[in-house]
């Protein structure tokens, strides 16, 4: 049975083939591609810094900072000051925070069949996207950071300003998200205790609890990080085993005979990629005790992207606490990126998981260039012998729509799978 | 009563959608709105009652580029917009995509374009729409345009439109208008350098905002800054040519930037930098905080 998907920007066919009353394959679909790739080839490279932000309107943040990582990993000895490569993880922070609070809001919420609430998702993201813009001159769409660091310069007002941005959110938090206080939620190591407090993430923890849906959700386990920053740790976790050596190589992308959208595994794996992914290898105690009493269920899932919300505000104020305004914002590359034919890559870690870039230059022009969205980790459409996370994930359950609420927990985007 | 609108997505990124949802008074907004069909916002309908009937709306708004080849729900974009243009009081082409093809004009799908234009070019379908049609273009559209717009159609507002069906109202300025390095511009210092506060963009770093019509620098964007005032050049996203090719850089013709501001020639731009040259205003040359 073919059900189409929709409001996950764009949209996708999941088609369902039931056993015993039990689903027991999913085929999933993505009916479109842009093939940003193509339109990048014979480009000069800096163009790709005002091209990729558009692969997606929702993280286009996070494609801008690994589109001028990959091309500074072209460069031997490229100077970038701390402000720069903190001023990037900071608004990257605020990017991951805005799309945490509208996947909750938005697309979470009335699955659970409440109503939707534009205005708790839109009013959070918008503070998140005005702390961007202080930087970057807008949100979305900006090409701020650039190849030896970012364009603007900061003064203590714009710290002052940023503060308060933060600070909002915090209250946002506390007054709707979780009713505890933000710093302790991120510091929070028990499930049982994030369960005792009023809110809209634990209404719906318990919600899960009470319909007994704790194990649905479940894929194989098996997590993978990419992006490395003064946050984030490297590395792929077999349920609580973590393992940090881990190299890009070994992701490759395969298409697939029935969808535009690539499949990507690790050494002929499928791994799970995003927030759950993160706090796995980060070994963070409170979604640690998620998985050991839920696995990668979709409570878990649901926890370890909205938990972050307040992690990532904590450690936004640490790195704007550090920041010092006397260091240059931009360094000049001493070498012009026309006289350059070079490869290189980046990964970060998006809202959705590592994207990674790969890119090749001849003489200053793209020759050719490779988007794996975090996306296409998660929603690899497998075979029945070896079925992709989500696809697994969805096994055994009874009815569609339980199936499409597990699938969204992904936070789908079909622009990003695509692209 | 509330004016519906449907939000029909072709060949985008979404940043529309995103850039909209960041309007600050969309309580408001949606008091007097109701979304037929959004990609994100709840609506009564599903794609597929979309695409397979014609629910009635009073709006059409369009984001992303357009091709037959493109499919919404196993539906041409292209029928959809034929079956809905024919009942709505107005289209709106929402983003520089819609209108005039943008960055996936060039994407994999046949004959891809905005919904009039592609570029500069005008095109001839769609013909008997041409009336009812008004462009928002921009990579993405700034959400006061957008919302702005919606509320004159609601009150029947004659506006005023440029020759790509633009209202005035946005699209009469140019992004360097309000920017905060204009001085830098007029007394041609052009000592830019990246991540500093100084220097005008124009000359060196290929800034496009004298040429480019657009709003950006009068009603700031997320209410708080500008891609200029910032200190990133205007890539010109409003325009039909976006994106042009080498943005970072300024393409000059013996010394002067090919492409002058709107309505000024090369002769006048000459006579004027030679004067404006001569007066070395020591304030410029320095930082701003500088003793």
């Amino acid at each position: 049975m073919i059900k189409l998907i929709e409001k996950i920007e764009g949209e996708a066919k999941l088609n369902f083939n039931f056993k015993d009353n039990k689903i027991d394959f999913v085929d999933i679909e993505f009916m479109s591609t842009r093939n940003i790739e193509n339109i990048l080839k014979g480009k000069s490279a800096f163009d790709a810094l005002v091209i990729n932000p558009r692969v997606c309107g929702i993280c286009g943040h996070a494609h801008l900072i690994a589109t001028v990582e990959a091309l500074e990993s072209c460069y031997d000895n490229l100077q970038i000051s701390n402000k720069a490569k903190s001023l990037r993880e900071l608004t990257l922070n605020f990017e991951l925070i805005q799309n945490h609070f509208k996947w909750f809001y938005l697309t979470m919420m009335p699955l659970f069949g409440h109503k939707q609430e534009v205005l708790k998702a839109t009013y959070p993201s918008q503070l998140m996207g005005k702390a961007i813009a202080l930087f970057g001159g807008q949100y979305p769409h900006t090409s701020y950071a650039v190849v030896g660091g970012v364009v603007c310069d900061i003064t203590e007002m714009d710290i002052i300003k940023l503060q308060h941005y933060i600070e909002q959110t915090v209250k946002f938090v506390e007054d709707n998200l979780i009713k505890m206080e933000s710093e302790s939620f991120s510091t929070c190591k028990s499930v049982d205790n994030i369960l005792k407090y009023e809110g809209d993430l634990p209404d719906i923890l318990r919600q899960i609890k009470k319909e007994e849906l704790l194990a649905y959700g479940k894929s194989y386990g098996r997590f993978i990080s990419f992006g490395e920053n003064s946050y984030f740790k490297k590395g792929k976790s077999l349920k609580t085993r973590v393992n940090n050596n881990i190299f890009i190589e070994h992701a490759k992308e395969s298409e697939t005979a029935t969808s535009f959208a690539k499949n990507v595994s690790y050494k002929d794996k499928y791994y799970e990629v995003g927030p759950l992914a993160r706090a796995m290898v980060n070994k963070n105690k409170l979604i640690l005790d998620a998985h050991r009493k839920y696995g990668d269920s979709i409570f878990s899932r649901i926890l370890a992207r909205v938990s972050e919300i307040s992690q990532l505000l904590k450690h936004s104020k640490k790195l704007i606490q550090k920041l010092d305004l006397n260091e240059p914002s931009y360094i000049e590359p001493c070498i012009d990126i026309k006289q350059f034919s070079s490869s290189g890559y980046s990964a970060v870690e998006a809202a959705r998981g590592t994207l990674i870039h790969k890119v090749e230059l001849e003489n200053g022009f793209i020759k050719n260039y490779e988007i794996i969205t975090p996306t296409q980790w998660n929603l690899s459409g497998g075979t029945r012998e070896k079925q992709g996370v989500s696809q697994k994930a969805m096994i055994g359950l009874y009815d569609i729509k339980m199936a499409e609420l597990v699938f969204k927990t992904f936070d789908v985007c079909s622009v990003c799978t695509t692209h | 009563m509330k004016m519906r609108v449907l939000w029909l997505s072709a060949i985008a990124c979404n940043g529309n959608t995103h850039s909209f949802l960041n309007y600050p008074y969309i309580e408001q907004f949606l008091n007097d709105f109701e979304f037929i069909y959004h990609q994100v916002i709840d609506s009564a309908y599903s794609l597929e009652d979309i695409v397979l009937n014609q629910i009635p709306c009073d709006i059409l708004l369009i984001e992303g580029a357009i091709s037959r080849e493109f499919q919404r729900a196993d539906v041409s974009v292209i029928e959809i917009i034929e079956s809905y243009s024919k009942i709505v009081q107005k289209i709106v082409t929402v983003g520089t995509c819609a209108t005039f093809g943008g960055i996936f004009r060039e994407s994999d799908y046949e004959n891809t374009s905005g919904l009039h234009f592609n570029q500069e070019k005008s095109l001839g379908n769609f013909q008997d729409i041409l009336d009812k049609t008004v462009s928002l273009s921009g990579c993405p559209v700034h959400p006061e345009v957008l919302v702005n717009t919606l509320y004159a159609i609601k009150k029947s507002v004659n506006l005023k439109l440029d020759n790509f069906l633009r209202p005035k109202e946005f699209y009469a300025y140019t992004v360097h208008n309000g920017c905060t390095r204009n001085e830098y511009f007029e007394y041609k210092v052009d000592n830019h350098k990246f991540g500093e506060l100084e220097g005008c963009m124009y000359y060196d770093h290929g800034c496009q905002a004298p040429y480019t019509h657009a709003s950006c620098n009068k009603i700031l964007w997320n209410e708080v800054n500008s891609k200029t005032r910032a200190g990133l050049p205007c890539m010109g996203c409003t325009e039909p040519k976006f994106p042009k090719q080498n943005l970072f850089e300024t393409k000059k013709n013996m010394g002067i930037p090919e492409y002058l501001p709107v309505g000024v020639g090369k002769r006048t731009y000459l006579t004027l930098a030679g004067i404006t040259k001569a007066f070395n205003i020591q304030r410029l040359q320095k930082k701003l905080f500088d003793d």
